[in-house]
């Protein structure tokens, strides 16, 4: 599976969002993630932002899941999950 | 295309910018320890947009040219463009507890292309079309721009054109076919001499008689007839001590003002965005103060946010941590700290669109911003000092802590015995006590306040300036209607 990340700006981001990516990218090595792009189509996009705002754009984006956003440090685990869930239903 | 901080950096040496300080001509000014903190701290605006954790603030889609380019070129297109300026702005205080220099040339920006637009309706000039071709120039090669309007003024009390010497106001010295010939100066100009250009505006409304003084342009920062003359700041000689490091408070940034001469220089008319028409210097003027006002609720916040951290840290070196005087005095500079915020984020909100089609912030709110912040960094800063005691003042230099020189009866060390008496907590080492005191001497009363406090009184305009744009916008009649209703009052 193909997962698109885009970051908030960081004004005042209330955890440490690259370290949460870091964390949720090196134990889910099944799925290939890159910097969004916008003429690159993903089968996922993950969100991640600072605050409960969570107010990244990301409508410039195509992919085919719905979007997964973050906004906190205790969403890490339940992102695993669902990015887990949604790679291998894409492999059926 | 987006520069890199190295890339910005390295393309201020192509230029040949006349710079003075201590009555010397400053050759490489880039690499000078009392300018570069100033270069650093414009420089991280620039690696910040490469960054893929801060670019959704820090890079735009230009209306112009449908390029990617840094939001510090960008014309606001909607009031969330106007919320993420804020909020960038509070990224970049974060990131160099100081003054990043690159948003005066941004509120210029979207002050010009609105009021150029309303020039040209008038008179059928063709400014905006003037303007419009330098920003997308400035976009393209992702340039600093300084935005510079206030003049020295001479006699607060008389009008530009009743001043003995016309130099203290910018003015038009020579009209020729192809442009003018200036002459005059610019004061307190923050990143002027790290800019690649200037944007020269007039300083208050102008009367008929001003006609001379009503002008606005663009220049290139090493134009033929302009220099700088750096200005000093609290401490600055510290740069210049050999291995300065903890004694500096904050090694890599810092803020620059400069006075900034026009020794008859000539701009050519394709650069001309304001000649004579001084009916719309007021206008200019007020809404490039609204932007600049506005920009104070992010920039401030950011830095705010680190004396915040800074107090706190002081707080556990101390050992104090616990007490509940200090939770609540942190509690209190975040509480003044996110009242700036709010109000960055409410003119925001409440923008709407210009004429010219880019938007600009509720003028009253940008105003009460800051009001505010004429008043709320002081208090952060009585309360930071409170909290680290007297030591932020009083410490002896780093080469002291460092000094192998035998002093005591037992054969201690100078550098031994400031270890000794300076030890606070187990919490932390004697080197990140001294370290975390200077930045705090840093921010409240060395290089750095100079932006914390005296810029947040007079930046933008001094406190009454605000006052009586609050006094137009506050609708009193309005209040008195209710009033009267509510009172039964026919
Ligand atoms: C750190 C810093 C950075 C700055 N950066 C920039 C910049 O990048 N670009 C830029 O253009 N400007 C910049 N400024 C300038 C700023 O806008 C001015 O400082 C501000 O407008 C006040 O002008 P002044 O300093 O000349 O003070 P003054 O005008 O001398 O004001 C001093 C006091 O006198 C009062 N006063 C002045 N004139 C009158 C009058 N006619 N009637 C009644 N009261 C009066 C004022 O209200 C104030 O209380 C910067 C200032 C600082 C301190």
């Amino acid at each position: 599976m193909k997962c698109g990340v885009k970051f908030c700006g960081g004004c005042n981001p209330r955890y440490q969002r690259g370290d949460a990516y870091r964390q949720i990218k090196d134990e889910l090595d099944d799925i290939d993630f890159d910097y969004a792009q916008e003429d690159v189509p993903y089968d996922q996009l993950l969100v991640i932002g600072g605050c409960p705002a969570c107010c990244a754009s990301h409508e410039q984006y195509t992919a085919e899941n719905e979007v997964i956003k973050m906004w906190d440090e205790s969403h890490i685990e339940s992102v695993k999950d669902e990015l887990l869930k949604r790679n291998s239903n894409k492999g059926e | 295309m987006l520069m890199t901080g190295e890339q910005y950096i390295e393309s201020l040496r192509k230029m040949n910018t006349r710079v003075y300080m201590f009555g010397e001509k400053i050759d490489n000014w880039v690499d000078h320890p009392i300018i570069r903190p100033s270069i650093n701290c414009v420089a991280i605006t620039y690696d910040l947009a490469q960054d893929p954790e801060y670019a959704d603030l820090m890079t735009v889609k230009s209306n112009l040219t449908g390029e990617t380019i840094n939001r510090f070129g960008h014309l606001h297109q909607s009031t969330d463009d106007l919320k993420n300026k804020v909020k960038m702005q509070r990224l970049c205080g974060q990131k160099t507890a100081g003054c990043f220099q690159r948003c005066v040339g941004m509120d210029a920006f979207n002050a010009m292309f609105s009021t150029t637009y309303e020039i040209d309706q008038k008179y059928g000039t063709k400014y905006h079309d003037n303007f419009v071709n330098f920003l997308k120039m400035v976009q393209e090669k992702d340039l600093v721009v300084d935005g510079a309007m206030t003049d020295p003024k001479g006699d607060r009390g008389l009008a530009p054109s009743a001043q003995k010497d016309p130099d203290v106001f910018v003015h038009i010295k020579e009209y020729r076919e192809d442009g003018i010939v200036v002459s005059g100066a610019k004061t307190h100009q923050t990143g002027s001499i790290n800019s690649h250009w200037h944007i020269v505006m007039p300083t208050q409304a102008m009367r008929e008689e001003d006609k001379d003084f009503a002008v606005a342009f663009a220049l290139p920062t090493d134009a033929e007839g302009l220099y700088m003359v750096y200005g000093r700041q609290s401490c600055d000689t510290r740069k210049m001590e050999e291995g300065a490091d903890i004694d500096l408070g904050n090694a890599k940034f810092g803020g620059q003002e400069a006075l900034v001469v026009f020794d008859d220089v000539f701009i050519p008319n394709e650069y001309i965005f304001l000649k004579g028409e001084y009916d719309f210097a007021g206008m200019l003027v007020e809404r490039f103060a609204g932007y600049h006002r506005q920009s104070y609720g992010g920039c401030k916040v950011g830095v705010g946010d680190v004396l915040i951290g800074a107090a706190a840290l002081a707080a556990e070196y101390n050992g104090a941590q616990k007490a509940s005087h200090i939770k609540d005095k942190l509690i209190e500079m975040t509480h003044l700290n996110e009242t700036l915020y709010c109000c960055g984020i409410a003119c925001s909100a409440e923008g709407q669109a210009t004429a010219a089609g880019n938007y600009q912030i509720d003028l009253l709110l940008a105003n009460v911003c800051k009001q505010n912040i004429t008043r709320f960094p002081y208090e952060i800063v009585r309360l930071a000092e409170d909290i680290a005691g007297g030591l932020m003042v009083t410490m002896p230099s780093e080469t002291d802590f460092k000094s192998d020189m035998k002093v005591g009866k037992n054969g201690e060390t100078i550098g031994e015995i400031c270890n000794k008496f300076f030890a606070g907590s187990p919490a932390c080492t004697t080197e990140e006590r001294q370290r975390i005191m200077r930045l705090i001497e840093n921010m409240c009363l060395g290089a750095s306040a100079v932006g914390y406090r005296t810029e947040s009184m007079h930046g933008a305009g001094s406190p009454q300036a605000q006052r009586i744009m609050i006094q137009r916008q506050g609708n009193i009649e309005g209040k008195k209607a209710l009033a009267k209703a509510i009172a039964g009052i026919k």
